[in-house]
């Protein structure tokens, strides 16, 4: 589905001593079936931004457009519960979206709640489960009584149980252990290309805004700073600096390599294997 | 000789009776002034150890030693104390109605004199970057300012045992350097021991000391040069290493002789340089 932001604002607790702009102004389009990764630091709006997709808060000032579902304050937003069968959110802190009593309660709320056949629950049940890497043991548990990283996947499970169109992920690999981190944003990237899904990330890591996104946000105390393609918009290290950000680390030892050696070795996603045989040539070939 | 501060002797635990064994057999020790990183996968245990540190959980095989004391029923408040704590989701542990007066909790809790309280609050909510927001609900915060605030209000009291459990998740790199560099100086000036699971592999690399955890057993104990030799290992038990160890790995294979472990860019660099000159 396509999405458009058109001169968008939110003011949390409007009107009152505490009001506080988070979103100021934004205007953006994002293609039906791309990927997008929405950079920022603390702060900037990123959470604010993801929660319009589903209609959990509406703008304040201009106008969110998501395929055929609009939302602006003036209008009441229609269809909100097709609109949620359609916007899958992952929120940033799993706990926010557990509250079943058992994980397998839990995963098929969401499907239940939008109509799906029970039968049919339990088979998406037994094939989420092993992508995103949890034990069957684990359907009777409480998810209040998992691990941080288990209930991350139990919330991620619940979210893809229900086959959303668009695929919104508030740093879904926060807390995952580093062969999680890498799974889970491959199992991502597989379903993003197989179902031809719309997928907004919101991730602090740079490698995978490089890795997986077509298109980056940066965003910079609730405004747009910067949008384009990843390599060209995350290798502006002035750019990212002023903003409190940093480019992806391999870019950082790009950088710092051509500082101690005045060897430029151009970044082009390439893999570390790549880079490994590049310097080298480069080391050889400066001393012949 | 630096003083042992933490002991577990050969601890075991289960969340219920019959249920499975969380911690297996667990033995180790942190000293004072030292600065430990626990990893492991998901499940395998490091919350778990966490929370028996501060008496949030008691095994039911071996025995804690904190300070010296024994960690029990009778112990925990004098306990508590010394051990300040910041959880995986900052919003189990807020207690104030405006973040000024969650970092205020702890210290009046431990009898901070009001000056000594004022001039904390106002010297670790700057520390963090959140001195904007003292008088916001810490519930109408951003994810990554919620962490900024927990971190703040054990930085605020300072105490002899500083455990931060993945403390850091929703920060973006440079904010995460920024404030681990913060919270190592005052670990540094107070000679504590800081404790800190993460899956960050460049945070590890700070540590003086690594305890990979495995399914509930320490699998192994060593300095983060050490640790992340055993790249094929690690891997095999859902860890991994800094992207600096990837490259000298692959340098090596490239042909190029590099002969120590490199922890970050420069000691690669310095390395190359070297190898470089004798080319
Ligand atoms: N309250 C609880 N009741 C029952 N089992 C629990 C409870 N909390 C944790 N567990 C189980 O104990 C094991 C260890 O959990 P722990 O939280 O210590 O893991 P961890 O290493 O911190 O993992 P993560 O990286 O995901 O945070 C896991 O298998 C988990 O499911
Ligand atoms: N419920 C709320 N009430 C009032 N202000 C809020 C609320 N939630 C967030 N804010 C404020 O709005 C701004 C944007 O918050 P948001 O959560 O969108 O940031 P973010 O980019 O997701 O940050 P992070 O990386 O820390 O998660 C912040 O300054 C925050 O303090
Ligand atoms: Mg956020
Ligand atoms: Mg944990």
């Amino acid at each position: 589905m396509d999405i458009t932001f058109k001169d968008v604002s939110y003011i949390y607790q409007e009107n009152s001593p505490f009001a506080h702009k988070a979103l100021d102004n934004i205007s953006f389009h994002i293609t039906s079936g791309s990927f997008v990764a929405i950079i920022g630091h603390t702060g900037s709006g990123k959470s604010t931004l993801l929660q319009h997709l589903n209609g959990l808060v509406k703008p304040t000032k201009g106008e969110v457009t998501i395929g055929d579902y609009h939302l602006s304050n003036d209008k009441k937003i229609r269809n909100i519960k097709e609109l949620r069968s359609k916007v899958g959110i992952v929120f940033q802190y799993p706990e926010h979206q557990l509250f079943e009593e058992t994980v397998e309660k839990d995963i098929a709320f969401g499907p239940e709640n939008f109509g799906v056949e029970k039968s049919e629950i339990q088979s998406r049940i037994q094939e989420i489960l092993p992508a995103v890497g949890l034990p069957k043991e684990m359907l009777e548990r409480s998810p209040f009584d998992l691990s941080g990283g288990q209930m991350r996947r139990v919330a991620i499970a619940g979210v893809l149980a229900v086959k959303p169109k668009v695929l919104v992920l508030d740093e879904p690999t926060a807390g995952l252990d580093p062969r999680g981190q890498k799974e889970i944003m491959d199992m991502f990237y597989d379903l993003h290309q197989k179902q031809g899904l719309t997928t907004v990330l919101v991730t602090h890591s740079m490698e995978d805004a490089v890795k997986y996104a077509d298109h980056v946000i940066i965003l910079n105390k609730g405004n747009k700073y910067m949008e384009g393609k990843p390599e060209e918009v995350l290798s502006d290290q002035k750019a990212l600096n002023k903003v409190n950000l940093d480019v992806p680390e391999m870019i950082q030892f790009l950088l710092a390599f051509e500082k101690r050696f005045g060897m430029k070795i151009p970044y082009e996603r390439q893999s570390v294997q790549k880079l490994a045989v590049q310097m080298q040539h480069l080391l050889k070939g400066a001393e012949s | 000789m630096r003083r042992k501060i933490i002991e577990f002797r050969e601890v075991s635990f289960r969340y219920e009776d019959e249920g499975p064994w969380v911690l297996k057999n667990c033995s180790f020790e942190i000293y004072e002034n030292e600065w430990v990183a626990i990893i492991g996968h998901n499940g395998s245990g490091k919350s778990t150890i966490a929370k028996l540190m501060n008496g949030l959980l008691f095994p039911q095989e071996g025995e804690i030693y904190i300070n010296g004391e024994q960690v029990n029923q009778e112990s925990i408040w004098d306990i508590r104390k010394e051990v300040g704590m910041v959880f995986q989701n900052p919003d189990n542990q807020f207690v104030g109605t405006t973040v000024q007066d969650d970092v205020a909790f702890g210290m009046e809790n431990r009898g901070f004199p009001r000056e000594v309280m004022v001039k904390q609050i106002e010297d670790s909510l700057q520390a963090v970057g959140m001195h904007a927001y003292r008088q916001t609900e810490p519930h109408r915060l951003s994810g990554g300012q919620k962490q900024r605030v927990a971190i703040a209000s054990v930085l605020a009291i300072a105490p002899k045992v500083l455990i931060l459990d993945e403390a850091t998740a929703m920060l973006d790199p440079k904010g995460r350097t920024e404030i681990m560099n913060t919270v190592s100086k005052v670990q540094e000036n107070k000679k504590l021991s800081l404790i800190t699971i993460t899956h960050d592999l460049r945070e590890v690399v700070q540590a003086e000391r690594v305890i990979v955890m495995n399914a509930g057993v320490i699998w192994d104990e060593a300095t983060p040069r050490e640790i992340f030799t055993k790249k094929d290992e690690l891997r095999k038990i859902g860890l991994d290493v800094p992207f600096v160890a990837i490259l000298a790995d692959e340098l090596v294979q490239a042909g190029i002789a590099i002969h120590d472990e490199p922890l970050n860019h420069e000691e690669l660099l310095e390395d190359l340089w070297t190898l470089h000159s004798k080319m």
